[in-house]
C-alpha cells in the first residue's frame, strides 16, 4: 500500500473542497421544483423527462393538501409546478398562489378526455391540467369480513367497532355525510349541518383512526377491516395482496381529479410548462397510471395502460357505478369555512 | 492586547448597568427574536379575523377568544391536562429510580448509560412514532412476542388507544425528566448521607429524611419540564392515538394546517399560553411560601 503523501493529502483536500462548488455549477443547467402527492409518479417519469430535455428536477412530496396550501400560504416559494385536487384550485386561485396557462403553449392537451377538458371546477382548463383521477369509497379486507361491504353504513356498522378508519379531511368526509342524508354538496342550512354532525360524531366511537396517510398499513396488518379510502392507495396495495379489495358504495361517491398547476412567482415558467407537456404524452400518462394505480384522465394513455387496470372496474368505473360518480361541488370561501368547522366540531366532540 | 483586558474587566466586573446589558446581550436578543416577537404576533393575529380561503383580516375583534371559550372545547382541555399529568406521573414513577441510580450506583457504567439515554433524542421523532407503530400493532413485535410467550391468547389492541399515547408520550419526555432530577441528586453532598447513617439512621430513613427532601428542586423541575410538552404534544396524539384521544395540541395544529384558520388557531395557543402561565405563576408563589416557611 502507498503512503499517502502530503502533496496526495492537499490534492484530496482541495478536490473536497471544490466538489460541492462543482455539485452548485450543475445545478445550474434548467431545472424545475415540483410539488406532488406522495407516491403520486411513476418510477421512470422524472429520470425519462431529464434524460430527454436536460432539464433537473427537484422533486418534493406532500402527505396532506391542506398542509401542502398552509405551507404555500404562509409563503413558501420556489415550486414552479404543484398539485391541486378540483377543490383546491379556486382556493388556489383565490390566494393567488397560481398563474393561469398562457393559451395554446401545451402541445398535448388534446391527449385528455373530452370530459376532462372542461371539468366543472376550472371549464376552460386556464389554471389546471388533469393529471390523474379517482374515486372515494371502502378499501376493506376480505379475510377479516364475512361480507363484502357494498354500503357507506358498513363504516357506521357497530359490529366492527374499533376497526373502522375514515379518512381524515373534511371534503370526503362532509361529502360522504351530506351524500346519506340526501343532501347536495352545496347545502348549507344550519339543519343540515346539524344531521351531519349528529352522523359524523355517531360514527366516531368505532373509528379506530382518522386517517389519510397510514389507514393502508392498519388494513394489510388486519388492525382495520374497512377504511374510508383513496381508489389508488387501496389497488396499489391490492396488486401483490389479494386481501385487500376496493368498492365504491352503492350510495355512490365522488370523483376527484388531481391537476398540475403553474406555482405564481415561478422562475421557471418555462420547464414547467415543458414538464406538463411531458406529464401529458400518453406513454408517459400511462406510465405513471400503471404505477399507482389511479386512473389516467389522458386518450392517449389507454393504448400503453396494463390491460389488467384498463379492464379494472374499480378503476375506470362501468357505466352503472360511473352513474353514481360525481364530481365534487366548487365551494365559495363560506361555504369550505362551515365545512371544516363541521369537521373540526366532529373531532372535538369525539 | 491590555486594551481588550481592560475591556474585558470593566465588562465582567464592572458594576455599571451598561456592562451588564452588553453581557446579555446576546441572550436578550435571542430572547426578543424568538420568544417576544413570535408570541407578539401571536397574541396579534389571534385578535384579527379569518377572511375567505384562510387569509387573514387585520380588523380588531375578540370574537376567536368567545368562540375558544365555548365549553364545547372545555373537555379537550381536561383531556389534555390529565394525559399530561398521567405522562408526568409516570415519567417521575420511571425517572426518579433511573436517576437515583445513575447518580449512586452507575459508578464506571454512568457515561454510557447517560448516552443511551440521550440516543433517542438524537433520533428524529417521527422514526421513533414509526418504530412504536412497529412495535405495538397487532402483528406487531410486542404482540408476536406475547403470544409465544403465551401470556396472551389474541393480539392485543395496542395501537390508537390512551395507552401506546401516554407509552409514547413518556418515551419522548422522560430524559426531561431523568436530567434534572439526576443533576440536584448529585448536588447532594455525600458527606450529608454519611452524616445521618453515622447518626443512626437507616436506609429508608436516610432516603426519606435527607435525600428526597434535597432532591426535591430537581423533581419540580423534572415535572415542569416534562408536563409543559405534553401540554403542547400533537404529534404522538396523532400517531399513536385515535378520535379519543384528540388533545388541545391536534385542535390548535388542526387550525394552522387543515381548517385555514389562523386567527383561531392563535387564539386557542394564547389561551393554553395564559393556563400554562398561570399555572407556573401559583407554582412559585407556593415554592417562595415554602421557602420562607422553611
Amino acid at each position: 500500500m502507498s503512503r499517502l503523501t502530503r502533496r496526495d493529502f492537499l490534492r484530496l483536500a482541495v478536490a473536497a473542497a471544490a466538489w460541492p462548488l462543482a455539485a452548485c455549477g450543475k445545478n445550474q443547467g434548467p431545472s424545475v421544483n415540483f410539488f406532488n402527492w406522495s407516491k403520486y409518479i411513476g418510477p421512470d417519469t422524472l429520470p425519462s423527462f431529464t434524460r430527454e430535455t436536460g432539464i433537473a428536477v427537484n422533486y418534493e412530496e406532500f402527505a396532506d393538501e391542506e398542509e401542502m396550501f398552509a405551507k404555500l400560504r404562509s409563503g413558501a416559494r420556489g415550486y414552479d409546478l404543484l398539485i391541486g385536487t378540483d377543490y383546491m384550485i379556486s382556493r388556489l386561485k383565490g390566494s393567488n398562489l397560481i398563474d393561469p396557462y398562457p393559451p395554446g403553449v401545451l402541445m398535448s392537451l388534446g391527449n385528455l378526455e373530452a370530459k376532462f377538458r372542461a371539468p366543472p371546477y376550472d371549464p376552460e382548463l386556464a389554471f389546471s391540467v388533469p393529471y390523474l383521477w379517482g374515486t372515494t369509497g371502502i378499501g376493506y379486507n376480505k379475510a377479516k369480513l364475512p361480507k363484502v361491504p357494498s354500503s357507506w353504513l358498513d363504516l357506521w356498522d357497530p359490529r366492527h367497532q374499533g376497526k373502522l378508519s375514515m379518512l381524515d379531511n373534511a371534503r370526503d368526509c362532509v361529502s360522504v355525510a351530506l351524500l346519506l342524508k340526501g343532501f347536495p354538496e352545496t347545502e348549507t342550512s344550519p339543519e343540515a349541518f346539524r344531521q351531519v354532525k349528529e352522523l359524523l360524531i355517531s360514527q366516531s366511537p368505532l373509528i379506530k383512526q382518522y386517517s389519510s396517510t397510514t389507514y393502508m398499513d392498519g388494513l394489510v396488518a388486519g388492525e382495520l377491516y374497512l377504511a374510508m379510502a383513496w381508489s389508488g392507495d387501496v389497488l396499489q396495495v391490492a396488486r401483490e395482496n389479494p386481501d385487500i379489495d376496493y368498492v365504491i358504495p352503492k350510495e355512490g361517491s365522488y370523483l376527484w381529479v388531481d391537476n398540475l398547476c403553474l406555482a405564481r412567482g415561478s422562475g421557471h415558467r418555462e420547464e414547467a410548462l415543458r414538464l406538463v407537456d411531458f406529464l401529458l404524452r400518453g406513454d408517459v400518462a400511462a406510465g405513471i397510471a400503471n404505477t399507482v394505480r389511479y386512473a389516467s384522465p389522458n386518450a392517449a394513455a389507454k393504448a400503453h395502460l396494463d390491460k389488467d387496470l384498463l379492464k379494472d372496474p374499480r378503476v375506470f368505473p362501468d357505466a352503472a357505478t360511473a352513474s353514481r360518480l360525481r364530481f365534487h361541488a366548487v365551494l365559495d370561501a363560506e361555504a369550505s369555512q362551515l365545512w371544516n368547522e363541521t369537521w373540526s366540531d366532529v373531532k372535538v366532540a369525539a | 492586547m491590555t486594551r481588550l483586558r481592560e475591556i474585558l474587566r470593566w465588562a465582567i466586573r464592572g458594576r455599571s448597568p451598561a456592562a451588564s446589558h452588553l453581557l446579555i446581550a446576546p441572550t436578550s436578543l435571542w430572547l426578543t427574536l424568538f420568544l417576544i416577537v413570535p408570541v407578539a404576533w401571536l397574541l396579534a393575529l389571534s385578535l384579527t379575523q379569518r377572511g375567505p380561503y384562510g387569509s387573514v383580516v387585520w380588523s380588531l375583534s375578540w370574537e376567536n377568544f368567545s368562540r375558544a371559550l365555548n365549553p364545547k372545547y372545555l373537555p379537550i382541555l381536561l383531556r389534555t391536562l390529565g394525559y399530561a399529568s398521567a405522562t408526568t406521573f409516570l415519567a417521575l414513577i420511571l425517572g426518579f429510580p433511573t436517576a437515583y441510580y445513575l447518580s449512586f450506583f452507575a459508578g464506571r457504567r454512568r457515561e454510557t448509560l447517560m448516552i443511551l439515554l440521550m440516543i433517542p433524542f438524537w433520533t428524529s421523532c417521527l422514526v421513533a412514532i414509526y418504530s412504536w407503530i412497529i412495535i405495538l400493532g397487532r402483528e406487531g413485535l410486542l404482540n408476536s412476542l406475547l403470544l409465544r410467550l403465551g401470556l396472551v391468547q389474541a393480539p392485543l389492541s395496542m395501537l390508537n388507544t390512551p395507552f401506546s399515547v401516554v407509552l409514547g408520550m413518556v418515551y419522548f419526555y422522560i430524559p426531561f425528566m431523568i436530567l434534572p432530577v439526576f443533576s440536584s441528586l448529585e448536588k447532594i453532598p455525600r458527606a450529608l448521607i454519611e452524616a445521618s447513617y453515622d447518626l443512626g439512621a437507616g436506609t429508608l430513613a436516610t432516603f426519606l429524611k435527607v435525600t428526597l427532601p434535597l432532591s426535591l428542586p430537581g423533581v419540580f423541575a423534572g415535572c415542569l419540564l416534562t408536563f409543559i410538552p405534553c401540554m403542547g404534544d400533537f404529534l404522538t396524539a396523532d400517531f399513536l392515538g385515535g378520535p379519543r384521544t384528540y388533545l388541545i395540541g391536534n385542535l390548535i395544529q388542526s387550525q394552522f394546517l387543515m381548517a385555514q384558520d389562523w386567527p383561531f388557531g392563535a387564539a386557542l395557543t394564547c389561551l393554553l399560553l395564559l393556563v400554562m402561565l398561570s399555572g407556573l405563576y401559583a407554582y412559585q408563589r407556593l415554592e417562595l411560601k415554602e421557602i420562607e416557611r422553611a
